[in-house]
């Protein structure tokens, strides 16, 4: 199994999205540009609906209206993301598999993240309905946005691994 | 300004943030995430401008709703990005790039005020005026650029 994924991240370095990506000088930088941008997209659209489900602030929007209301940039940014952080590791998969920080990170903070996500965006349909949220729903906004956290720190963590 | 930045890397306080790994570590994340934060809650006020996404809401609305969360993570943007600077003061100020990426992200910062303070106004109008639009497209390519400048950007010298 280690040897197959480590074999298919040989494989990706040669790709032609992987080598250009860590031997061209000037593409690193826009790929960075697309994670980031992803990123800013799809984290202040999670933390908005979570912070609203906190309670903090003052929303004229009720949850659920503003989950429906932010949907679809969210997924857009989520896309978005997902795309800059793929060619990222492309170029350099052979590294990034042996880093804890990044393992730890997109082995089990971001799925545990992204399926967090989901349930909340999907229940704030129904919990969102009136403006005073359940208990519930404020606690589920809150792990959420402590999911997110940790992630980007597991992040800012990779290159000290 | 040498001396100065130079006496603000002896600062004990900035002295031992920049020494003490995860207290550094720890303003980075902050700066990372309310980076994000601000760039993208001022994106959808921007879209939202040029007439894309929250449809249901007004230009005026969709500006009041995330000024707050702009305006936080501004301020939360800029302590921790100069926690960050500190430390490493009199190398980071004479660095070109990073001279650029202050500069633009005052232009940004200054351009995003503009479109929250003209979104009221352009929502009492039958249509948003070009001007607005074009302020929103430039709020937006200021942000780009600003996280640009921040990558690693030796390797962009490479461009010419």
């Amino acid at each position: 199994m280690h040897e197959a994924l480590f074999g298919f991240c040989r494989w990706l370095e040669t790709t032609p999205w992987g080598a250009p990506t860590r031997e061209t000088m000037w593409f690193y930088p826009f790929v960075q540009l697309i994670h980031f941008t992803g990123l800013s997209l799809w984290l202040s659209t999670n933390v908005a609906l979570d912070l609203r489900l906190i309670g903090v602030g003052r929303w004229r929007r009720t949850a659920a209206e503003l989950a429906r209301d932010l949907f679809v940039l969210n997924w857009i940014g989520f896309c978005t993301v997902v795309t800059g952080g793929f060619l990222l590791f492309s170029a350099t998969a052979t590294t990034y598999i042996q880093n804890g920080a990044f393992l730890v990170k997109l082995g089990m903070l971001v799925p545990t993240a992204l399926v967090f996500h989901v349930v909340v965006q999907s229940k704030s349909r129904t919990w969102g309905r009136t403006a005073e949220l359940p208990g519930v729903a404020r606690l589920a906004g809150l792990i959420e946005l402590l999911l997110w956290l940790s992630v980007v720190t597991a992040a800012v963590e990779i290159p000290s691994y | 300004m040498g001396p100065f930045w130079s006496w603000l890397q002896e600062t004990p306080i900035i002295y031992t943030i920049g020494k003490t790994d995860y207290l550094y570590d720890a303003f980075s994340v902050l700066h990372y995430f309310s980076v994000f934060i601000m760039v993208g809650t001022t994106g959808l006020v921007d879209l939202r401008v040029l007439g894309v996404g929250a449809q249901r809401q007004s230009v005026a609305q969709v500006a009041r709703q995330f000024s707050p969360w702009i305006w936080t993570a501004v301020v939360v943007g800029i302590v921790s990005g100069f926690v960050e600077f500190a430390p490493g003061a009199s190398s980071f100020a004479p660095d070109p790039i990073f001279e650029i990426k202050m500069v633009v992200i005052v232009l940004a910062i200054v351009c995003g005020l503009m479109v929250l303070r003209g979104a009221p106004r352009w929502s009492e109008l039958p249509e948003i005026p070009v001007v607005a639009k074009l302020l929103a497209v430039i709020s937006m390519l200021l942000w780009l650029g600003a996280i640009l400048a921040a990558l690693d950007f030796s390797a962009f010298s490479g461009l010419g």
